[in-house]
């Protein structure tokens, strides 16, 4: 004779009330048999039995309270009673008629019984494994950096069939902000490589599937790693980056055509290559709808096709075209420099002309100068300040800053200057959140400063300006600007600036209006000094006087503020000692 | 348009290129005038190329059938053939369409003049007219269709009545009791056919080791057999080193590894070996136009040269040497210059090789993508399963979808078979609209017809064809 007894239900469910039996003396039972309802304070779930037999006593009643353990029934005949306990767990998916069991299984297992429900998810990834070994992975493009949407391919390092491992650099991606190396994230067989050289990337953009290689070891961590990987590639590659930019100097000259084709091909058709039209296969649209793509003037190989195998629809190419105007509109978005322009006239009607692609640091200078010229409401407020006295408090300062492997110049001071200067006026340190209708004050001051390269202007920041001094401040700087012409800038030396500081002193210049670099709220715009007779004790000095030019979004700041903020930047070049009392 | 704004253009060269350009032109509201030394627009294609060809190789096809029809109990005679007739339907065919294009031209205002084209500058244009005198003219712009020709090897030439290339080998002089066909393309192929047809006895040399080089082989191998036994001899990996005249006719030298008869005498030798693009035009060197390798002008995808004001199409810019893409490039340059936004970017361009059977194909080819190292599948259906195939007595004939792995995309098609040149179209409109095999196998087809057998390919992709049992994929 064999007892059948009540199963653990699941944890912390230790009774039942017996709302059904389904079975009396002389009933036989096999097991997997649904034998009883059971409704605990979670749900009612169906008590399959465990045993198989005729059932000889039955000793509970309907209505009663049922605790696990508890003898059910008894069966003549019988088999598997010792096996109670281990079947219990799969008990109320056993069968699935009655309408309480089907909602046993999504609530009592989850919520009653958080060992279970924990356990499930240790131990499902392995049953996983097979069939995501023998699947195709995807390796996409993964975050890079604040602000880094897209890059373009300069060296591509594998090809279909290709063995890689997770770690291993596959492409070098030129960024606006820098070159990189790209590391997969993935070990397999390359399988198809869906993008090509010259073309530019975005982020999440399909690089090249994988086919479970040789190193399949890794896949058993696939599941987990699947929500881990981006931030997984994305350090390796900040990582990438940081090892001092040797991949930089191997890359491509940005806006440079390579100058030994020219010769040997036809230059329209060299000029497309440059710019990544090549190697394209062939699109997949009718006739009718490239045509619309070329009329609207956009490149139908970026217009995203909703149909069966990527076909693009004339739709399609219309939805794109709005969703380009609509970015150009809001200021925002890739296309924010293509469309807006009114079209250009037949240049070659007047002569031969070149077009070269405008890549890199180039084009995201143009993209970012049109938003924040269109964006904000500029005001450039013009003052000047005498820095006799300062000149040769930092002549003597020199050797210190450059005993700290710096220089002490003018930039160096004005970081100083206008750090204690944002603390004292801290909405020139802030953003504005136009969709909130918030100002963003920020508790700590980056200063970006604009540093001429020969590949364009680049912004590196130096962090928490307002806690280091001015030989400290003499020595980043030094190093960033080198850093900067070097090309060895990382974009995370370029991110998370709070205002932004360009000295044009030492090329030339009376004053400039410098553009805003969005989204801070203003920036000061330095030019050349030079001595000028200044009116002081009576009389005309030859004194040396600094031409200070401040652009701001009058948004957020007042004119007076202004006047006000440049006015103390000016006395703090004047008498330093400001600095100390205030600052 | 204003009168004041009205573009004048010329278009130098009157092929189907050519005429293209200068009727869309003047459609378009431009004035135009197009140069061209026969008496009418047509270019070789219409005189001395495709039509006068495809003329005689319907005969040829119709003596093939004559001979084929013994099969079915049907006897013919063997053929007398009033040569001086054939040489004047063919004519007639080549008048009428030529004619009727000069009268086309008339009726758009299109100005033809008669003549040789020379540059001054890159807008004037002097004419040396067959009439007589010269003109120099100017242009806003300018159309460069000027074609290409028969290259010629110096090895090869000769001087002779007996040497032949495509154009006098279409005028159809005589029916020679032996040719030599130098050159295993579609040109060689195809005239040989026709002579072979008329009763010459047809040898073809060809340097590679295969006819047709560049076509996908299981395509090729069909035209092959049926070559073996139309022609006396079919001689790969052979080249020819030297031809002699001599009184009974063409003394020729062969050499290569499978050489069985190192010298034999032709009476007649056809050189075939590719054709030239016609770039040499006087004063090009005081433009801006560019001669790339192997003497193509150096065009933009809106098949504007590096000089501004001039434009070039055709043969003379490149491969594939096809009336249909010239035609094609011709519209896009008059567009072009009208200042729509236009570009020369077709997903496929069709080839049809005349001979019996015939090979057609559009998109990628196999040999293209194994060669691009191209991740693709093929499907096939074999003309032997195709009802319409047997009624016609053809079952050699291949049809084959060329998809991309991924998204099922048609990208290429090839058909080898009777009339394979009149399926085509359907591949090359499914890969312009970017069909997928599914679109294909759900398109109903005529029943029977031989146009099935794409529908049919498809199916065979996806292990459901009807006609033809493959395990499923």
């Amino acid at each position: 004779m064999t007892e059948f007894k009540l199963p653990e239900l699941g944890e912390n469910v230790h009774q039942g009330d017996l709302v059904r039996l389904m079975i009396s003396p002389g009933t036989t039972v096999a097991e997997g048999q649904a034998v009883m309802e059971l409704e605990t304070d979670k749900a009612v779930v169906e008590v399959p039995s465990s045993v198989s037999g005729t059932v000889k006593d039955v000793l509970v009643k309907l209505g009663e309270k049922i605790k696990v353990g508890q003898v059910i029934f008894t069966v003549e005949n019988g088999a598997g009673g010792k096996r109670v306990e281990a079947r219990a767990p799969s008990a109320p998916t056993a069968k699935s008629e009655p309408k309480p069991a089907t909602t046993a299984p999504k609530t009592a297992p989850s919520e009653a019984n958080p060992v279970q429900s924990a356990s499930p998810k240790a131990t499902t990834p392995a049953p996983i494994v097979p069939s995501e070994s023998s699947e195709v992975s995807e390796f996409k493009l993964p975050e890079l950096g604040e602000n880094i949407h897209q890059g373009d391919l300069v060296r591509l390092m594998i090809s279909p069939g290709a063995q890689v491992s997770e770690g291993q650099p596959v492409m070098e991606l030129e960024t606006d902000k820098a070159v990189v190396e790209v590391p997969s994230s993935l070990s397999g067989i390359v399988k198809d490589v869906l993008v090509s050289q010259g073309e530019q990337i975005k982020v999440g953009q399909l690089i090249f599937t994988l086919e479970p290689g040789a190193t399949s070891q890794t896949h058993t961590q696939q599941p987990s790693r699947a929500e881990e990987s981006h931030d997984h590639a994305r350090m390796a590659f900040q990582a990438a980056i940081q090892s001092e930019g040797k991949t930089e100097e191997q890359a491509l000259p940005p806006d440079q055509p390579p100058a030994a084709a020219v010769a040997t091909f036809s230059m329209p058709l060299h000029l497309d290559r440059a710019a990544g039209a090549e190697n394209r296969g062939p699109v997949p649209a009718a006739p009718h709808v490239r045509r619309l793509a070329r009329e609207l003037g956009i490149d139908i190989h970026n217009v995203p096709g909703n149909g069966p195998g990527g076909r693009i629809s004339e739709a399609d190419v219309k939805m794109y075209a709005k969703s380009v105007i609509v970015a150009v509109a809001s200021g925002t978005g890739p296309g924010a420099t293509h469309l807006k322009q009114p079209a250009l006239p037949d240049f070659g009607k007047w002569g031969k002309i070149e077009r070269v692609s405008m890549r890199g640091v180039r084009r995201k200078t143009a993209e970012h100068m049109w938003e924040a010229w269109s964006a904000i409401p500029h005001v450039t407020q013009q003052d000047k300040a005498d820095i006799t006295e300062l000149e040769q408090l930092r002549t003597k300062f020199g050797p210190k800053a450059a005993e700290a492997g710096g220089k002490m110049t003018v930039t160096a001071i004005a970081l100083k200057v206008c750090a204690s200067a944002l603390k004292i006026f801290p909405q020139f340190n802030a953003s504005i959140d136009m969709e909130k209708e918030e100002i963003v004050y920020k508790q700590f001051i980056n200063i970006g400063v604009a540093v001429d390269t020969d590949r364009g202007l680049l912004v590196p920041v130096i962090r928490d300006v307002e806690k280091k001094n001015i030989v400290e401040l003499a020595a980043e700087l030094t190093g960033l600007s080198k850093k900067a012409r070097d090309k060895k800038l990382s974009p995370a030396d370029m991110e998370g600036g709070t205002f932004t500081i360009t000295n044009l002193g030492g090329i030339g210049g009376t004053g400039f209006s410098p553009i805003v670099n969005y989204p801070e709220v203003a920036i000061l715009g330095l030019s050349r000094s030079s001595m000028e007779p200044v009116w002081m004790n009576g009389k005309f000095e030859a004194r040396m006087v600094l031409p200070l030019s401040l652009s701001y979004d009058h948004r957020l700041i007042d004119g007076a503020d202004a006047a006000r903020f440049l006015r103390w930047i000016a006395e703090a070049f004047e008498q330093p000692f400001l600095l100390s009392v205030q600052g | 348009m204003t009168e004041a704004l009205q573009q004048n253009i010329a278009v130098v060269g009157g092929g189907p290129g050519g005429y293209a350009a200068a009727f869309l032109a003047a459609d378009l509201g431009m004035k135009v005038t197009l140069i061209d030394r026969e008496q009418n627009p047509g270019g070789v294609c219409l005189y001395r190329g495709c039509i006068p060809s495809k003329a005689l190789l319907h005969v040829a096809k119709l003596i093939g059938e004559s001979r084929h029809a013994n099969n079915w109990g049907i006897e013919f005679g063997d053929p007398r053939i009033d040569v001086a007739r054939l040489r004047s339907f063919k004519e007639g065919v080549v008048n009428k369409l030529t004619g009727g294009l000069g009268q086309i031209a008339k009726a758009r205002k299109v100005q033809y003049i008669r003549g040789d084209a020379s540059f001054e500058n890159s807008n004037t244009v002097r004419i040396a007219k067959n009439a007589g005198g010269e003109d120099s003219l100017t242009f806003d712009r300018i159309i460069l269709a000027t074609g290409s020709r028969p290259a010629v090897v110096p090895s090869l030439k000769l001087d002779s009545q007996r040497m032949l290339d495509s154009t006098s080998a279409l005028d159809l002089k005589d029916v020679p009791d032996t040719l030599l066909v130098i050159g295993g393309g579609y040109i060689g192929l195809e005239l040989g056919t026709v002579y072979a047809a008329l009763g010459s006895k047809v040898s073809v040399v060809e340097m590679t080791g295969g006819l047709l080089p560049g076509a996908d082989r299981d395509l090729v191998l069909p035209l092959y057999k049926q070559l073996e036994k139309v022609f006396d001899a079919i001689l790969l990996n052979t080249t020819v080193t030297a031809v002699k005249e001599e009184a009974s006719g063409i003394r020729v030298c062969f050499d290569g590894k499978d050489v069985k008869e190192r010298e034999k005498v032709f009476d007649k030798v056809l050189v075939s070996v590719g054709r030239k693009p016609n770039s040499e035009i006087p004063g090009l060197d005081r433009t801006q136009v560019r001669v790339g390798e192997r003497g193509f002008i150096q065009v933009n995808k809106h098949l504007q040269t590096d000089d501004p004001a001039i434009y070039a199409i055709g043969d003379v810019v490149g491969e594939p040497m096809l009336a249909h893409k010239a035609s094609h490039e011709g519209r896009t340059a008059a567009e072009h210059i009208a200042g729509h936004k236009v570009a020369f970017e077709p997903n496929a361009i069709p080839a049809v090789v005349f001979t019996d059977p015939e090979i057609a194909w559009t998109g990628l080819t196999e040999t293209q993508a194994e060669k691009d190292g191209r991740e693709i599948k093929v499907a096939k259906f074999p003309w032997a399963a195709s009802g319409r195939a047997m009624t016609v007595d053809r079952t050699e004939g291949l049809t084959k979808l060329i998809l991309d792995p991924g998204t099922e995309r048609v990208l290429g098609v090839g058909i080898v078979g009777a009339g394979a040149g009149e399926l085509i179209a359907e591949g090359t409109l499914a890969i312009e609209m970017a069909a997928l095999a599914k679109d294909i196998a759900l398109t109903i087809h005529p029943h029977p017809t031989l146009s099935e057998t794409v529908m049919q390919s498809a199916e065979v992709f996806f292990g459901t064809s009807t006609d033809l049992y493959r395990p499923r994929r």
